[in-house]
């Protein structure tokens, strides 16, 4: 009698204290005496984010340079600062692809932005190997990236009402840098000779970037770095390679070298030497404050060091000759 | 003199997990006896063959071979393990097993050669093996493999033989070739001490018997020793003894 | 399933006809490299398969990732760089040893089993390992997520200095068993005789194990994980069904180790888009398939077949008996002759089979030349006649045995020998028939046929 009693007394006080919590909507307004405290998943999303929001943002971004964000498995801390954030910002389309469950989870208490989300639909290319998932590369394509300043300066905007107007003087202003950048990447490239101008790396990141600037592009893996490479793949990539003459292939930060170790060696047994061109940032951007370290150094660095590498002209300091001129990270 | 006696024991206590199994155990074997011993499941058989050969470790006392603790004369001394101690479906061949016998002698990293192989051959045909060398031990009888075992322990040519339960669940044919090669031994003057279970037919197979149960009940000569009053304090009642005694202990350690 | 049929019918003859003949140096390496991991892996798979720990190295693959973690992040203490190749090695092997050491330790200091051992170490380990990887993840110089797809690699991607590795480590496993082949031998089968004789059977697991760690960790970082689990394993485990010889075995395991991965590797090459790792284990899982049904010494079908052949020697041995002595109790003599007609429905009351069988068993006959079938009867043939009296008069004998000896029977009788001279003495085929002529049960015992020169026609029911 007593432990009925007990379980019927328990099961009433659970459902009074669910009642009893109030759900509390996202606060759709800002502090106006404090910075708002944002948290970004890349360093890509976060740079965006500073350059517009300057210093009416504190950004936390959660994976540092180096970091494969296919792969990324958030930590406690992320958590808490997740929770102690006033926004969210992430890429999308599935790039953090272990986070984006976690993400949605805390969209009903602060704005959840995906970056990508304004994007034009049929801009966006679909993975190789499955045409349902898409391929989340999209910075590497300038102009389309460009797109999501203005889906950030928006959503800033809504929450900060009060300082639309300096958000999008900072969006506008970056947008113009991005537009030189991406003149500046279709000149270097267009110097490299048509025949070989092939970019090969260890991931399949660069889809956006060959479409964007007309290169050709291989990745040894698939679009995933989980994924595993066929010796099929390995041998046509050599075969492209020879048949080609390309000039060097690329490795990337946050990938092992191995397979495109694999794909030196293939083409050398064939009398071609393939040098490894330099280390592209793919998933990540450089060390931070570096120049590299940010959107723009970023895709420089990239456009920079493939034209040179595939045998075209490029100033060796990049378009604003920022650039670090020791490759080796 | 202790530098004859192949067996020597004194005062041997064997624990497992703090619990003594068996204690006070002290008894000498004298050359060319066919020793027995016996008593109930769990009585601590098993595990006081294995301590007198170092294959479990010995809480006090001593135990000498041929006057020496055993590693020093294991080469004299022959084992003819529980046929349930290995996994008869492994694949080699009888004499295979019997050639393991030989191993030690053999020494590290050398091969097997032919010479070794005719001694194994020669062992099986003492036991009656001889037309199945080639078997997998899997297809053999229980008999037959326990007269593998018994061939393997011959090979070695020992002076002492340690065997336990040699006649477990096999078939009269096997049980009369043990026996023959007992008595062989005992002709020779070699000793060999039997684990037994059978009470009928102790009389009959040994010259001496040790009844145990946790600690030696009694040990001799079976004309003197194995009696009807021995008997029953070694086979008891169901709860023997000393088990009572320790379950006694056990509580009061928990409390 | 229809796009891969499109995809393989894609493929043109030049390919096959290149990749075959080992035409591309990556092809050429990724076939020996992975050949020569699958014939170490298999030999030593068979000693772990046999010692009852063919888990190990699946324990052993999950005890390297906390070694990962750890490597990388003191590396920076000792001025290395943490992510290069040997670093990460040493964390690997120096954690897998400790987890096999641990799995001994479980094993011999508590009641524990092996395959909780191996259970309790691979689970903690690993957690320990995530934990760290997770730390690791964090650190301000980065570049550490996917830490474990360093060490884990891709077979694809195999470098000729992984080749070397492969071929350093086989060639060392390979030494130490052919030296301790009978040491070895003896400790997976009877430890504890193994002990009585001296032989440290501690030591010799460590070391069997220490061979598991080396082709396990330079394995690893050529094929992954998976892939090396699968080549431990599988492979020994298929060679148990060819043969019941060890040395055999370890060398069937090592061929088909080998076989496999030549073959996933040139399939990988030739269809685009599979990975070679995971064609490397799809082919050793159909030999494995391959191996349990048709295995030569313990394959399904084989046994299967082996006791339809036994059931049909009995069938005819019943059939045969059965119709002589039918035709014995009607003839007027008590002697079976051929030309004396018996019924089937007579045939089928002499013992309880199904009516299938019996008529399966018939037809056979028939075709042997030993029966004349007529509508609802049957028959002896006079080659039918000498070998039924033979099948008769064994049969009768072995049952009079069995009581006269049934204290050594056991021993003697093989009711599947061709002849009872082949168990029995002379002497003792005569006092039993002694016995036959003055025992009151059963009929007369039909005379010997081996008298009489001629043998049965077709012995296809034989052994």
């Amino acid at each position: 009698m007593n432990t009925r009693f007990g379980i019927v007394l328990l099961a009433a006080v659970m459902f009074c204290g669910c009642e009893t919590q109030p759900k509390r909507l996202a606060r759709a307004t800002a502090d106006p005496s404090r910075p708002i405290r944002v948290v970004a998943t890349v360093g890509m999303v976060a740079d965006i984010v500073r350059n517009v929001g300057g210093d009416r943002v504190i950004v936390t971004q959660l994976m540092g340079p180096g970091v494969d964000p296919h792969l990324y498995k958030g930590t406690r801390d992320d958590v808490r600062a997740i929770l102690a954030s006033d926004m969210v910002f992430y890429s999308g389309l599935m790039l953090e692809g272990k986070l984006t469950d976690m993400l949605k989870k805390v969209s009903d208490k602060r704005p959840v932005v995906a970056v990508t989300d304004s994007l034009d639909r049929t801009a966006v290319l679909s993975e190789a190997d499955n045409v349902q998932y898409a391929d989340p590369h999209v910075w590497m394509d300038v102009s389309l990236w460009s797109q999501s300043i203005a889906e950030v300066a928006d959503a800033l905007s809504r929450f900060d009402s009060s300082n639309e107007a300096r958000y999008r003087a900072a969006a506008a202003a970056y947008e113009a840098t991005l537009v030189r950048l991406h003149e500046y990447g279709k000149g270097v490239i267009a110097s490299v000779p048509t025949k070989g101008r092939v970019l090969i790396t260890s991931h399949d990141a660069f889809a956006y970037f060959g479409r964007a600037y007309g290169v050709d592009v291989y990745g040894v893996q698939g679009l995933s770095t989980d994924s595993e490479a066929g010796l099929s793949q390995i041998n046509s990539l050599v075969d492209t390679i020879v048949d080609r003459g390309v000039a060097a292939v690329f490795v990337e930060s946050s990938v092992p070298q191995k397979s495109i170790m694999a794909v030196v060696d293939g083409a050398a047994s064939r009398g071609h030497r393939v040098i490894i061109g330099g280390e592209l940032f793919s998933d990540a951007m450089g060390a931070a404050k570096t120049y590299e370290g940010t959107y723009v150094g970023m895709l420089d660095h990239n456009l920079t060091l493939v034209a040179r590498g595939l045998g075209g002209t490029a100033p060796p300091g990049g378009m604003q000759g920022h650039l670090n001129q020791g490759i080796d990270h | 003199m202790d530098n004859e006696l192949p067996l020597s024991i004194e005062d041997l206590t064997v624990a497992y997990h703090r619990k003594p199994v068996i204690w006070d155990i002290a008894f000498d074997v004298k050359p060319g006896s066919l020793v027995g011993v016996v008593g109930p499941n769990g009585a601590g058989k098993s595990t006081l063959m294995k301590a007198c050969m170092g294959l479990i470790p010995v809480a006090s006392g001593r135990v000498r071979v041929f006057g020496q603790p055993y590693h020093v004369n294991r080469h004299r001394v022959g084992y003819v393990p529980q046929r349930e101690s290995v996994d008869w479906d492994f694949p080699v061949s009888a004499l295979d097993v019997v050639t393991m016998g030989l191993y030690r002698e053999i020494g590290w990293f050398r091969p097997v050669r032919k010479k070794h192989i005719q001694i194994a051959r020669d062992a099986m045909e003492q036991v009656g093996l001889g037309d199945l060398e080639n078997r997998q031990i899997s297809q053999l009888s229980g008999g037959q493999q326990q007269r593998t075992f018994l061939a393997r322990a011959l090979v070695q040519d020992a002076d002492l033989y340690f065997m336990d339960e040699p006649f477990a669940a096999v078939d009269a044919a096997t049980e009369k070739a043990i026996v023959e090669i007992l008595r062989g031994m005992k002709r020779e003057g070699k000793t060999a001490i039997v684990i037994h279970h059978d009470l009928q037919t102790v009389h009959e197979y040994f010259d001496h018997v040790v009844l145990l149960n946790m600690r030696v009940v009694a040990h001799g000569a079976t004309a003197d020793v194995f009696t009807n009053e021995n008997l029953q304090k070694t086979y008891g009642g169901r709860l023997t003894l000393l088990d009572q005694a320790t379950e006694a202990m056990r509580r009061s350690q928990n409390r | 399933m229809i796009a891969a049929g499109q995809l393989i019918a894609l493929i043109d003859f030049s390919t096959w006809v290149r990749v075959l003949t080992l035409a591309d140096y990556n092809t050429r390496l990724v076939v020996l490299a992975t050949t020569l991991l699958g014939l170490s892996a298999g030999i030593v798979g068979s000693f772990t398969l046999l010692r009852k720990r063919a888990l190990l190295g699946d324990a052993l693959s999950h005890a390297t990732l906390p070694g990962i973690g750890l490597a990388f992040l003191i590396a920076p203490i000792f001025a290395l760089n943490g992510k290069s190749l040997p670093v990460l090695l040493a964390g690997a092997a120096i954690s897998g040893s400790v987890g096999m050491l641990s799995i001994l330790m479980i094993r011999n200091l508590t009641k524990l089993k092996e395959d909780a051992a191996l259970g309790i170490v691979l689970s903690v380990f690993f957690g320990g390992g995530l934990a760290l990887l997770g730390i690791a993840q964090q650190t301000p110089e980065g570049h550490a997520a996917g830490l474990e797809s360093f060490i884990y690699g891709k077979t694809a991607s195999i470098i000729s200095q992984d080749a070397w590795w492969i071929f350093g480590a086989g060639a060392a496993s390979l030494t130490v068993l052919v030296l301790l082949y009978k040491e070895m031998k003896l400790l997976c089968f009877d430890d504890g005789f193994a002990a009585s004789q001296g032989y440290p059977a501690v030591g010799l697991d460590f070391v069997l194990m220490a061979l598991v760690v080396l082709v396990t960790i330079v394995g690893l970082q050529a094929v992954g994980l998976v892939l090396m689990i699968a080549l431990l394993v599988i492979p020994a485990a298929a060679a148990r069904f060819w043969t019941a010889q060890l040395l055999r075995m370890t060398l069937v395991a090592g061929l088909i180790g080998g076989v496999s991965c030549m073959i996933g590797s040139l399939i990988s090459a030739i269809v685009p888009r599979l990975p070679s790792g995971a064609m490397i284990v799809l082919t050793s899982a159909v030999f494995f398939l391959a191996s349990m049904l048709f295995g030569v010494q313990r394959g399904v079908v084989i046994q299967w077949w082996r006791r339809r052949s036994t059931r049909r020697r009995i069938d005819r041995r019943h059939v045969l008996r059965g119709v002589y002595e039918l035709a014995e109790s009607v003839s007027p003599a008590g002697e079976a002759e051929s030309g004396i007609w018996v019924t089937t429905t007579a045939l089928m009351q002499k013992r309880s089979w199904s009516t299938g069988r019996m008529i399966a068993g018939i037809k056979r006959l028939q075709d042997e030349g030993c029966l004349r079938v007529r509508q609802q009867d049957v028959t002896l043939t006079a080659v039918g006649l000498i070998e039924a009296r033979r099948l008769t008069r064994e049969h009768r004998l072995w049952e009079l045995y069995l009581i006269a000896h049934a204290d050594v029977a056991t021993e003697r009788v093989d009711r599947d020998a061709e002849r009872i001279e082949d168990c029995l003495e002379p002497v003792m085929i005569e006092e039993l028939e002694l016995l036959l002529e003055h025992s009151t049960i059963g009929s007369r015992v039909p005379t010997s046929p081996h008298e009489i020169e001629i043998a049965p026609s077709s012995t296809g029911g034989q052994t």
